[in-house]
């Protein structure tokens, strides 16, 4: 791509992450997928022969899939996937620590201020960048406690039952298009193991990258949460803005054992040239407490649903999500709680911010079994409007079978009253500080949720985004 | 006779020329629009394929309705009623038997009158709306297939500036096992007019599948009044299904309430269009389902014009094994500033084997908008239901009151009141079987 036009397409006003390094890999598939290619990842990897196995049928199942309908504009997608890279390596190998990681990765990622949190704030860290994870650390006290946090690929390698035992179940590769396509090229990732009893204080954190052009990125994720354990997982993202398209699409299986409690929160941040399907989905067994905290601010389209199948009494599910869509952007977006056991409790908290053009869409599932006796659900969507062309939808399902269960869903949506703009005005504020303050009373009872930094990053991204935005 | 261009033929004898190509235009439609299926959105929780073989069921024509024997049992009940209405018309088995109306209203201009002699009396009035502006065929299968093949119906026009107090009255009854009856209404009512309009559908019970199919079209000028209510009272093995479309103009206030409680199967498509600023709609529904019965209501407000309103509420208690799916969808057009809409379900499941569920959808395209969409499922409310046993009601008189308390918030929006009486006692029947 020439220069010029590159600068043309960044806006680092708006999008502070849009840089792009130099390319650097040590290897790369041609570009499109088949066969072929899902062999070159396997064997890049030494897998066992199951996994090639399993990734060979998957791709069957992908290509059988036809292309979602619904949800957001896919008809380019097809041919993006023939462009894109399926998989780029790097560096040769995962490091441990970010002295030993490439001088121009190691960039990035300062750049993007993770080994400095992790210093401060966080129990470990994996770095993802293009198809690979380059770094994994976790802090030696949670190491000798028998807490795992590894790339998904030692984790098949080093722990090949546990990892065997759980890979694929809470998600199979047939569940939809996307999932198949993962399974087939999966790669990067996090293998999570919290054993029983232990109580992670401080999260750990993936981050993902993708940094080369037409690039496709795929990571697995496998958390296990035994017995009574808690952690919290944070995972962040983001691209250089380029003028094709990209393509992430990720897997997220979490099992939650009995009593156990797990917060998965994703602050999506991708440039806007990228396609976000995401798949996650947590088992949660008997009086465990699942916690999504899921936040789409970037991406040209995300259709992400975090799940809990809520499979054991007494387990409750939460999905708090955040979607914001700017011109060209469409969050498709949502939750889905589904109820299979008595006294199951699930509340999803929707709030979406449409501005300009843009458009967010909330879809969700609400389903309660036959036999899920007391079974409690309630889902609350707002939605706010900034511009006359922005655009928001809401499509809830809600199916019950089960007479001894309570069930609500309610919606708003609302603009920015003239009344409130009008008394901030009055107070001395300019009409975009007014409109900022606003915005951010809005997302407030979901901002508070996150790590302090996040909020913080929030904040500011909804004051840029509000520049500009008035009149 | 089944589904054949031979019945078009039959139909169109000494029709004009313009309804006989627009019964071959929706054929033609019809021929060409696939079955809807569960994989498409708007079908997603009723399988027609399960319901009803349309090729196999018997169209009644003219000629084989015998309208000279002795009324049955059931419309004879309602005949003695002694209903106050401003006119009432009985139809039988898709064909007109009797309508008459007062006679002060034709003087000022009223017509009210059977859909079948309207085509020689008041051509051109249909000419211009009927099937082509609020439903025509190419809206879907049921809409394509009444368009062709409705044997009669009614015709309520009402001229300007008229302002009518008692509603007109319709009862449609279906006798035929394993037929077809297809009935359309088309009500106009001209600025500024007033009128309301009551159907109901009984029948007998049927041992095989039976359909009464009915497209209803409403027109409401500029600040007229309209008031729909449908009361669905139909016998076991009738598949009912009723298309319904409604253009709200300027100003005008169009409300609509659609009552299920018999049939085994139970499908209503209501779209309101808010086509005149100032406009509004009130949709209600109530439904009341057990043993094996399934209501399906797939409603839509759009909100075209600026300005306009809309508030649906639909509530439903299911008993026994019987089902319920509830899709409605608000759309917002760009450029419907000011736009209030309101979209309720609200659901009593009260027994092990029901099921509800529900789609509540919106799709904004404005954003100086007022929007917002509940639904519920839910059992009965256990303080409601402590109270009345601590006042010393039996557990099944307590729910009874219950779930008649829940229904009965829908009907205190309507203002008929001899229509709420006659619901309210349907619904007490029905819930004499509540165990």
């Amino acid at each position: 791509m020439p220069e010029n036009e590159l600068i043309q397409n960044l806006d680092l006003d708006e999008y502070k992450y849009g840089f792009i390094d130099q390319e650097t890999h040590v290897f790369r598939t041609r570009p499109g997928l088949d066969e072929d290619i899902v062999r070159q990842i396997s064997e890049r990897k030494e897998e066992p022969q199951w996994m090639l196995d399993f990734r060979l049928k998957a791709l069957r199942t992908y290509e059988a899939k036809p292309m979602p309908k619904w949800g957001g504009d896919l008809s380019k997608l097809e041919e993006t996937l023939e462009e894109i890279y399926f998989y780029v390596k790097p560096q040769d190998q995962m490091e441990r620590s970010w002295d030993d990681v490439p001088e121009n990765i190691k960039n990035t990622f300062e750049r993007l201020g993770i080994p400095e949190a992790e210093q401060k704030v966080l129990a470990g860290v994996g770095a993802q960048y293009e198809s690979e994870m380059v770094y994994h650390s976790l802090k030696d006290e949670w190491e000798s406690q028998g807490v795992i946090f590894d790339s998904i690929e030692d984790g098949l390698k080093n722990h090949p039952e546990l990892f065997r035992e759980h890979f694929a179940t809470v998600i199979p590769p047939a569940d939809n298009k996307f999932s198949a396509l993962n399974s087939a090229v999966w790669s990067g990732g996090s293998f999570v193991y919290i054993p029983r009893g232990v109580h992670l204080e401080t999260p750990l954190q993936a981050y993902f990258r993708v940094n080369q052009e037409r690039m496709g990125q795929f990571e697995r994720t496998l958390i296990i949460v035994e017995e009574g354990a808690q952690a919290h997982y944070i995972e962040g993202c983001t691209a250089p803005v380029y003028s094709t398209d990209s393509f992430h699409s990720g897997v997220i299986e979490i099992v939650l054992k009995r009593d156990s409690r797990f917060r998965y929160t994703t602050i999506q941040n991708w440039s806007n040239n990228m396609y976000n399907l995401v798949t996650q989905r947590a088992l949660v067994n008997e009086n465990a407490t699942m916690e999504w905290l899921d936040g789409n601010l970037g991406s040209k389209l995300t259709m992400k649903y975090p799940s809990c199948y809520l499979m054991g009494e007494g387990a409750h599910g939460s999905i708090m999500s955040i979607a914001y869509a700017s011109d060209g952007q469409h969050q498709d977006t949502g939750g889905k709680v589904v109820h299979a056991a008595p006294n199951t409790t699930s509340s999803i908290v929707s709030k979406s911010i449409s501005k300009g053009h843009g458009r967010s869409s909330y879809r969700g599932l609400c389903k309660v079994y036959e036999g899920s006796t007391n079974a409690r659900s309630n889902v609350e969507c707002d939605a706010l409007l900034i511009n006359d062309t922005s655009r928001t939808d809401t499509y809830p399902y809600i199916e019950i079978e089960e007479k001894r269960s309570t069930v609500g869903h309610e919606a708003t949506v609302s603009k920015v009253g003239d009344e409130q703009l009008f008394y901030l005005k009055s107070r001395g504020m300019s009409e975009e500080e007014a409109m900022a303050l606003i915005v951010r009373g809005f997302i407030e009872p979901i901002a508070k949720e996150l790590p302090l930094e996040y909020a913080v990053e929030l904040n500011r991204l909804i004051e840029l985004e509000m520049e500009g935005s008035v009149g | 006779m089944s589904l054949e261009s031979a019945v078009l033929k039959k139909l169109g004898q000494g029709a004009p020329e313009w309804l006989c190509r627009r019964r071959e235009h929706a054929w033609n439609v019809y021929k060409n629009t696939p079955l809807p299926t569960t994989q498409s959105e708007e079908w997603r929780y009723t399988d027609l394929s399960q319901i009803v073989d349309l090729e196999s069921l018997k169209f009644l024509l003219p000629g084989d309705v015998d309208l000279n024997g002795s009324l049955p049992e059931i419309l004879e009940g309602v005949l003695n009623e002694n209903r106050t209405a401003s006119g009432s018309s009985f139809l039988v088995d898709g064909l007109t038997t009797n309508i008459d109306s007062e006679a002060s209203l034709s003087a000022q201009g009223v017509i009210f009158t059977s859909l079948r002699s309207a085509v020689e009396d008041y051509s051109d009035l249909l000419e211009e709306h009927l099937a082509v502006e609020a439903l025509p065929p190419e809206k879907g299968k049921f809409e394509a297939l009444n368009a062709a093949f409705w044997t009669d119906g009614v015709l309520l026009y009402v001229p300007r500036g008229v302002n009518i107090k008692l509603p007109f009255r319709t009862v449609n009854y279906l006798s035929h096992a394993g037929s077809a009856v297809c009935t359309r209404t088309l009500i106009i009512a001209e600025a500024g007019s007033q009128v309301s309009y009551v159907e109901e559908i009984i029948s007998e019970d049927f041992d095989e599948i039976t359909l009464a199919s009915s497209s209803l079209e409403v027109i409401a000028k500029e600040g007229a009044q309209v008031q729909f209510v449908s009361i669905q009272q139909s016998g076991h093995g009738v598949f009912c299904q009723s298309a319904q479309r409604t253009l709200a103009h300027r100003d005008s206030i169009l409300n609509t309430l659609n009552v299920g409680l018999g049939g085994s199967v139970s499908r209503v498509d209501l779209n309101s269009q808010l086509l005149g600023s100032g406009a509004k709609s009130d949709m209600l529904g109530i439904y009341f389902g057990d043993q094996n019965q399934c209501f399906d209501h797939n409603t839509s407000q759009d909100h075209v014009a600026s300005n306009s309103g809309s508030d649906l509420l639909y509530k439903g208690a299911l008993d026994g094994s019987s089902r319920a799916a509830f899709r409605g969808i608000i759309r917002v057009h760009p450029g419907a500033q000011g736009t209030d809409a309101y979209q309720t379900n609200r659901n009593l499941l009260l027994s092990d084997n029901a099921r509800a569920d529900s789609l509540p959808n919106l799709e904004i395209e404005a954003d100086d908008v007022k929007c917002s969409h509940g639904a519920t499922i839910g059992q009965l409310d256990k303080e409601a239901l402590f109270y009345l046993l601590s006042r010393g009601l039996s557990r099944q008189q307590a729910e009874r009151l219950v779930v008649l308390g829940f229904l009965g918030d829908v009907m205190s929006r309507l203002p008929l009141g001899d229509v709420v009486d006659e619901v309210t006692q349907a619904i007490e029947q029905k819930l004499l079987t509540h165990a």
